[in-house]
């Protein structure tokens, strides 16, 4: 219904309707949309162009919604809503590596006390609780495959993992066959809850759990598969988005926000330029620009910008440096990530680096500040919610930083 | 006085002391008598240098990094291009002159130039996907010619001055009838292209082209079969064509582990084909086919280089090859804060010929 609601209103119904739709909003409590791109984005050719550093690349940089504040060329549709987003450009990491580096920054790198703790999706989860929407609260739309990923819920348990939906397509049979009628599968279902329990009685809860969650969470989008019905999309919509997987996932991605999912990252691999750099970034950055321009737009104008916290980032961003295949590798010294939604100002640019964009200038926030921010954004107080792992309370967010102020509203 | 030293490609060696720069450089050319080597990159800069003396000079340069360069056939005259579709010509011997004129060749990259054998025209290609014909020594425009799909990387003249090939990124090269901007014909380089289901970007493209110097022959070199959009590593190739038929005469390949692209290739005195590119994780090399063989018969141990030009005497080659200044790799690297700076070239120079003995000690 809601979504029915939204795409009308982000067709441009005013009046009457738009009133209606900020009243079924108004009910839902906070979402967050996070879109990584793996790999590392150059805050060169995207959110910080220094086009008078020696480690500047060739790319132009324009003048953005927001007065004297330029991004790269390469990310025009960006540019004009740039008042309804926020940089931060000063982000200053410690890990160079993929391997590590990815975990620990979704895990808001938190001070190491011998557990795994949970990525952001798996985090609000927990914390959020669960919406009443009979929808999973944490899905994930990836390139490749699909499937239920519990351990990115770290030590809260199976459960809080994420459903991921490979190449935006739903669980497979996700549709009950034709000759199976609804008492017969329910039938089917209270068995396996059975063995299940059975099952579970003699093992780690934790194994058991990944296999309830991974049924729970089709079950639910059983219910829901009109939201992968590609020919309810509006031609327009594809068309400003994109066909490309980016462009796919990410009008995915606000179908599901507006059904209510309460977190939905969405992936995109093969940023890592190391090789012909500036070759691909001309193709790859504007393949993000238009579906994340498209995205905020529609958000705002059905009024969910309000209530969904959208956050763009990678696991660092790329060196000033151009190695000997005209690539950039992977600079965790100084580098950007933007950030809109309910809770957070807009039309800030935060911190700065160097004039040569090779180091932080002003106010360097590593990722725990984010997490901080991010919580703070949606309502949970970091300082004082807690996990507990069997009875010992841990801190959600890393204890020695804050919010980014800046960034809240 | 000495005698001149014995063209012999298979004792090919890296001259020492090469020219350097303190930031990367893309495009090397020697001009036309083979008296002044100009060569542009990051730094926006004409460089020029007189080979001879080792003299340097610079022309005010562009707006944002040069992409190409190529020399008058019969004068001192040079035209450089950039990332932004701006085609300067210059006085290449008026040190710190201005442009004499400047035209504008593309909406973005003006990736290749080259000129015709009598000098009366310029050609262009680039990411607007149009190559386009230029009076030399106006400026004024003459012809578009369009038919790629893709950024054009690269356009060679055929010896006869009749006829333009030009590849994109999609590895289609369209043969042109440069009086008319006709197609005449299309040859198929679509193995320097890759596109896997998961990239995010398409890999490759044909980066260079050369003419034999009868105009019987014409190489594509670039990368094959790419493994990621990501690092890009891949297979580097050179697709080689009988001009009469078009057919496809041979593959070439580097015959050992090796990860970029080819970006330079040239047609030496004895038939031989010399090739240069670039290299991540394998060691790079400058290599000497035969066309008889796939496999060079001859390689010399270098660093990544982004364009190979023939000095005119045919003695000797030029690339401007990757030098790392300061620290490179992965950071973090706020520890070696003061050392961290961009990367240099050095035009490196391979001489076609066997070594002067060393004197005795």
């Amino acid at each position: 219904m809601l979504g029915g609601l939204l795409a009308a209103g982000a067709a441009g119904l005013p009046g009457l309707m738009q009133r209606g739709i900020a009243e079924e909003i108004r009910k839902r409590g906070k979402q967050v949309c996070f879109i990584w791109l793996d790999g590392g984005i150059s805050q060169f050719e995207s959110w910080d162009p220094k086009p008078d550093s020696p480690f500047a690349g060739p790319f132009r940089s324009i003048p953005t919604s927001v007065p004297g504040v330029h991004v790269s060329e390469l990310m025009p549709h960006t540019a004009k809503l740039m008042d309804r987003i926020s940089v931060v450009r000063s982000m200053s990491t410690k890990d160079p590596s993929h391997s590590t580096g990815v975990a620990r920054v979704q895990r808001g790198d938190p001070v190491n006390r011998g557990v795994d703790y949970p990525f952001l999706g798996s985090a609000m989860a927990k914390l959020l609780g669960a919406p009443d929407n009979g929808l999973p609260p944490y899905i994930s739309i990836k390139p490749g495959n699909g499937g239920f990923i519990w351990q990115e819920a770290g030590f809260l348990g199976a459960k809080y993992g994420a459903l991921a939906l490979g190449d935006g397509k739903p669980p497979i049979h996700i549709r009950r066959p034709e000759d199976l009628t609804a008492e017969t599968d329910a039938a089917r279902n209270t068995l396996r809850r059975l063995a299940d329990a059975r099952f579970k009685s003699a093992r780690r809860e934790s194994e058991v759990d990944a296999w309830e969650s991974s049924f729970s969470n089709a079950e639910k989008l059983m219910a829901r598969k009109e939201l992968f019905d590609e020919t309810r999309l509006r031609p327009e919509d594809v068309q400003r988005y994109g066909t490309h997987p980016l462009g796919r996932h990410l009008l995915l991605a606000r179908h599901l926000l507006e059904a209510g999912v309460q977190f939905v990252k969405v992936t995109s691999f093969h940023w890592d330029s190391h090789g012909d750099h500036f070759n691909t970034a001309r193709q790859m950055v504007p393949s993000i620009d238009q579906p994340f321009a498209a995205l905020v737009t529609d958000l705002e104008a059905s009024g969910l910008l309000d209530h969904v916290v959208v956050v763009m980032m990678s696991e660092f961003g790329r060196t000033p440096a151009i190695n000997s295949r005209l690539g950039r590798d992977h600079w965790p010294d100084a580098w950007s990530l933007a950030i809109t939604g309910g809770g957070i100002g807009r039309g800030r640019i935060i911190g700065k680096t160097t004039d040569d964009g090779a180091w932080v200038a002003e106010s360097p926030f590593d990722v725990g500040h984010l997490f901080h921010t991010i919580f703070s954004a949606v309502g949970v107080d970091p300082k004082k919610a807690k996990y507990r792992n069997q009875g010992q309370p841990l801190p959600i967010a890393h204890d020695e930083c804050g919010p980014i102020t800046g960034l809240l509203a | 006085m000495a005698d001149a030293p014995t063209f012999d490609s298979a004792k090919a060696h890296l001259a020492p002391e090469p020219l350097a720069h303190n930031r990367q450089l893309f495009r090397a050319r020697y001009s036309f008598d083979g008296a002044l080597i100009a060569a542009a990159g990051v730094d926006k800069r004409i460089h020029v240098w007189e080979e001879a003396t080792r003299r340097h000079y610079t022309l005010p340069g562009h707006a944002t990094w040069v992409a190409c360069l190529i020399f008058h056939p019969a004068e001192a005259r040079l035209f450089t291009a950039d990332y932004n579709g701006a085609v300067h010509a210059w006085d290449a011997i008026k040190e710190g002159s201005p442009p004499l004129f400047t035209i504008t060749a593309d909406r973005d990259n003006t990736r290749a130039l080259a000129i015709t054998p009598d000098g009366a025209h310029l050609l262009s290609g680039g990411d607007d996907t149009v190559v386009r014909m230029w009076d030399a020594k106006s400026g004024g425009a003459v012809r578009e010619m369009r038919g790629h799909a893709g950024p054009v990387f690269s356009i060679a003249v055929h010896p006869d001055g009749k006829h333009l090939v030009s590849g994109d990124l999609f590895g289609r090269v369209i043969q042109w009838d440069l009086s008319s901007g006709k197609i005449v014909r299309e040859f198929d380089a679509k193995a320097l292209h890759t596109r896997k289901e998961d990239f995010i970007a398409d890999v490759g493209g044909v980066r260079c082209m050369t003419f034999n110097p009868d105009g019987s022959v014409l190489a594509l070199g670039g990368l094959s079969e790419a493994e990621s959009n990501a690092f890009c590593p891949g297979k580097p190739l050179v697709l080689v064509y009988d001009w009469a038929s078009g057919a496809k005469k041979t593959e070439l390949r580097y015959g050992f582990k090796s990860d970029g692209p080819v970006n330079g290739l040239r047609f030496l005195q004895d038939g031989v084909l010399a090739g240069w590119g670039e290299h991540l994780n394998a060691p790079t090399q400058l290599v000497f086919w035969k066309l008889d063989a796939p496999e060079p018969f001859h390689k010399v141990a270098a660093d990544s280089a982004y364009d190979l030009d023939l000095h005119p005497d045919g003695t000797r080659l030029l690339a401007p090859v990757f030098k790392a200044l300061g620290p490179g790799g992965n950071g973090a690297r706020k520890e070696h804060r003061e050392k961290y700076v961009a990367p240099g070239a050095l035009l490196t120079v391979c001489n076609l010929f066997a070594e002067a003995p060393k004197p005795p000690k």
